[in-house]
């Protein structure tokens, strides 16, 4: 008997999905990063599971357009988001939405981990590297810079 | 490493004070001569195994400002200064934080790092040799000081440095690109790093025409020339006499420490190793060189009769910690190589070379303005070494006269120094301002977040135009008792300011900016404006200008001909004490428009010869008498500390 194949959930497939949005880059290439669930975790971390939870509604409501937000803290929370996955960056928040949403910790901004810096979606849409990380090797800065590919995001994927 | 107890000996020929590039070179000479070495560096000595390394490029990735201290742990026994320690104000001036006191109208802007290896562990790497016509600028265009030297004296130490240093060029474009002599047939031991795309643009553009930096000055014809650099390019086949080249002295597997990978971070860390660094020449001391690390120099101690004995030293296990214990530490020859300004302040400290009343005195920096601008196609930003070529028709010549000259380099990363390139550029357009009461305007996301990213970063480039200083004597380090650091020793205070001579340098360099954009047809964005970034920010014949600093501390233990008027003599010998050396950038007269590290590894390696020579008129009565003297009078004068 040949064992039905099976799809084992994605891991934080809501988050991914929500970054496709934020970002621009497909879901393939976010995952690729290895920074999905550190993202995720930060995320929780940085702003508490409710605030998460009334920016994704919200985000649902803008029909995935995170542009459209109109709440302030919500939209600030797509910033720092999408701020994230380009520079493997938190970043702090408006002090208005730090006082909004009561937090403990300080509002600082630190860089997630070491990985998150070399990660940053910054450099691929330069289709470059992280300084420090990934070098492409002897002379290749004499060629032209590989063409950039804006390959626009698939607009199916839903949180 | 083997388990043999450290030696009881507490007796060295020469005491070498910082682990930086000039001290660990002098290391190396020595112990290579046979002569019992032992060097003292102030901070900790993490990066010269493979794992202290790994976790350097680490702490850089983590680092939420990449300034080029950022991999080197913080070190509160022996502070360093950081470029992040200045803050200009909103209407001008600036306010100092941390290591350094500024008392100056201008800020002192550059940083050092007190660690093993020094602030060679951070520097870009590039090693161009001053010009001839450096060497003589009071003489022949009336400012500044005159080398007791010139560069014949110091063109065999000049190749001497390239071998040490493992230096990529092309002699055959220095020569005639920038009137370099060498002698005939010289080749550098690796061919020249290859040119970056941008340098390839530019060339493209620029080769063959000429630019006046203001109507009616006379042309200067234009020519994009590739620069050396101390980082593995391809050993050239040809180098010493077809024996070849070959980098030594990485740490760690065998592919490290081979050619420049394009890591595109020489400062502050290239991972790969293949930017030289001084740990790269300790790699290959010999058995007679000690070095001992978190050991503060605070004092050199002095006889009567003007001839040093050797140091007092503070020893730190942990740096974070509150314990230190002092030593001495005896030696026939003491060799100061700490920096510029810490070479001062010890000489200050401990109250010597004073007779002339030049220490401390004539500290200058390469005072560099940064321009930025959008070519009108993709420059490839960010990638490889910082930079590759520069512009080299502004470093002498009759202007210099008028105003200070410069190098002006074409810089590989975009706007990474002038503008916080892309960090900067994905905040600004996701609307998250620096201050966080500041309304936030409405971000972009997603495709069209990531397109405007692209369209703002694909087509940056900056130059950065390094302007020689001129020696003045009001430019000071000096000490203020009120102020020591943990270890209770004085820190140093600073007063700097930029001369008119230097002010009109920078403005040409404004002006020649403007003219090499409008042949480039690229959009000029260059601005400079008062604000928190902009400590250097001052206003000249009306207009705003901003300078960085270079890191090329230089000048506070100046070279004479005359012990009236100097503090070092050609050797780099401090004039009232026959066996104290202080050696390194802070010996030089003037600077030119060179970056200096090349130069001040050339002077040491000149200064080697004659430390031997002091030493071997040291110890001729022991080989002249018909009997060996006695050991026991050395060893019964034991210094109290354990090195």
């Amino acid at each position: 008997m040949t064992p039905r194949p099976t799809t084992p959930p994605a891991e934080c497939a809501g988050f991914v999905a929500v970054s496709v949005h934020l970002t621009g880059f497909d879901e393939f290439t976010l995952r690729s990063t290895g920074m999905v669930r550190l993202y995720h975790d930060t995320t929780i971390e940085q702003v508490g599971r409710a605030a998460v939870g009334r920016f994704l509604g919200d985000l649902a409501a803008a029909g995935d357009d995170p542009g459209r937000i109109t709440d302030p803290v919500s939209l600030d929370i797509a910033r720092a988001i999408t701020h994230l996955w380009y520079l493997g960056v938190w970043p702090r928040l408006a002090r208005a939405t730090h006082t909004a949403l009561g937090r403990e910790t300080a509002n600082t901004a630190f860089v997630v981990s070491p990985q998150a810096w070399s990660e940053g979606l910054v450099w691929r849409a330069l289709g470059g590297h992280a300084p420090g990380a990934r070098p492409p090797g002897f002379g290749t800065w004499a060629a032209p810079p590989p063409a950039p590919h804006p390959r626009p995001a698939p607009s199916g994927a839903r949180p | 490493m083997s388990a043999v107890p450290p030696p009881r000996e507490r007796r060295h020929d020469v005491i070498v004070v910082g682990a930086g590039m000039a001290g660990s070179l002098i290391a190396r000479h020595l112990g290579d001569q046979g002569w019992r070495v032992l060097v003292l560096e102030a901070g900790t000595d993490t990066l010269s195994t493979w794992e202290g390394h790994q976790e350097a490029v680490d702490t850089f990735h983590a680092a939420l400002y990449k300034v080029p201290n950022a991999p080197y742990r913080p070190n509160a026994a022996a502070p360093s200064p950081g470029v992040a320690d200045l803050e200009g104000l909103p209407t001008g001036g600036y306010r100092a934080h941390g290591y350094l006191l500024q008392r100056g109208p201008l800020p002192y802007s550059s940083d050092y790092l007190r660690a093993n290896g020094g602030t060679g562990l951070h520097w870009m790497g590039l090693t161009p040799r001053m010009h001839p016509d450096d060497f003589a600028v009071r003489t022949t265009y009336g400012y500044g000081r005159d080398w007791p030297l010139g560069y014949d004296d110091l063109e065999p130490h000049y190749r001497a440095a390239e071998q040490q240093l493992g230096v990529a060029a092309d002699a055959e474009e220095q020569r005639e690109a920038v009137g370099l002599p060498f002698p005939e047939g010289y080749t550098y031991p690796m061919e020249a790093v290859p040119r970056s795309h941008l340098d390839h643009l530019l060339a493209g553009r620029l080769d063959g025409t000429a630019l006046r930096e203001e109507p009616g000055a006379p042309a200067v014809p234009l020519r994009v020339v590739t620069t050396p650099h101390a980082r593995n390019s391809t050993p050239d086949p040809r180098y010493d006499d077809g024996h070849g080249y070959r980098p030594a002295g990485a740490v760690g597997p065998n592919a490290y420490g081979e050619r420049c990978v394009g890591n595109a971070s020489c400062v502050p860390i290239c991972p790969a190793q293949a930017k030289y660094t001084p740990l790269k020449t300790q790699a290959v001391w010999g058995p007679h060189v000690t070095l001992v690390a978190r050991a503060v120099v605070s004092r050199v101690l002095v006889t009567g009769d003007g001839r040093v004995t050797g140091v007092e030293y503070q020893r730190y296990e942990d740096p974070a910690g509150p314990v230190h214990t002092t030593h001495t530490a005896e030696a026939d020859v003491v060799v100061l190589a700490a920096h510029a300004v810490e070479n001062a302040k010890l000489l200050l400290h401990s109250r010597l070379a004073g007779s002339s009343d030049q220490v401390g005195r004539n500290l200058m920096d390469h005072p560099t303005l940064l321009t930025w601008a959008l070519l009108d196609r993709p420059t490839g930003p960010f990638r490889g070494p910082g930079s590759t070529s520069g512009l080299e028709g502004f470093r002498t010549g009759p202007a210099r006269s008028v105003r200070a000259p410069f190098r002006v380099e074409i810089a590989n990363w975009g706007w990474a120094w002038p503008a916080g390139s892309p960090a900067g550029d994905v905040a600004e357009l996701l609307g998250i301002p620096a201050d966080t009461t500041a309304p936030r305007p409405g971000p972009l996301f997603g495709p069209a977040l990531r397109q405007a990213l692209t369209g703002r970063l694909e087509r940056q480039f900056s130059l950065q135009f390094a302007v020689e200083q001129d020696a003045e004597s009001r430019n000071r380090v000096t000490l203020d008792p009120r102020h020591r650091d943990r270890l209770g020793i004085p820190r140093p205070v600073l007063t700097y300011d930029l001369s008119d001579h230097v002010k009109r340098g920078l403005a040409a360099a404004r002006n020649v900016s403007r003219e090499l954009f409008r042949l480039l047809g690229a959009e000029d964005h260059t601005a400079y404006a008062p604000g928190p970034l902009a400590p250097g920010h001052f206003r000249f014949d009306g207009a705003d200008l901003v300078f960085q600093g270079a890191g090329h501390g230089a000048g506070t233990h100046v070279m004479g001909d005359s012990p009236g008027t100097s503090v070092v003599d050609p050797w780099q010998r401090c004039w009232d004490h026959p066996n104290l050396y202080a050696v390194g950038c802070g010996s030089m007269p003037s600077v030119g428009t060179s970056n200096p590290s090349l130069t001040m590894a050339a002077l040491t390696l000149r200064s080697c010869e004659q430390i031997h020579r002091d030493l071997m008129d040291l110890h001729r009565p022991v080989t002249l008498r018909p009997h060996p003297v006695d050991k026991a009078p050395a060893a019964s004068r034991r210094p109290g500390g354990r090195p």
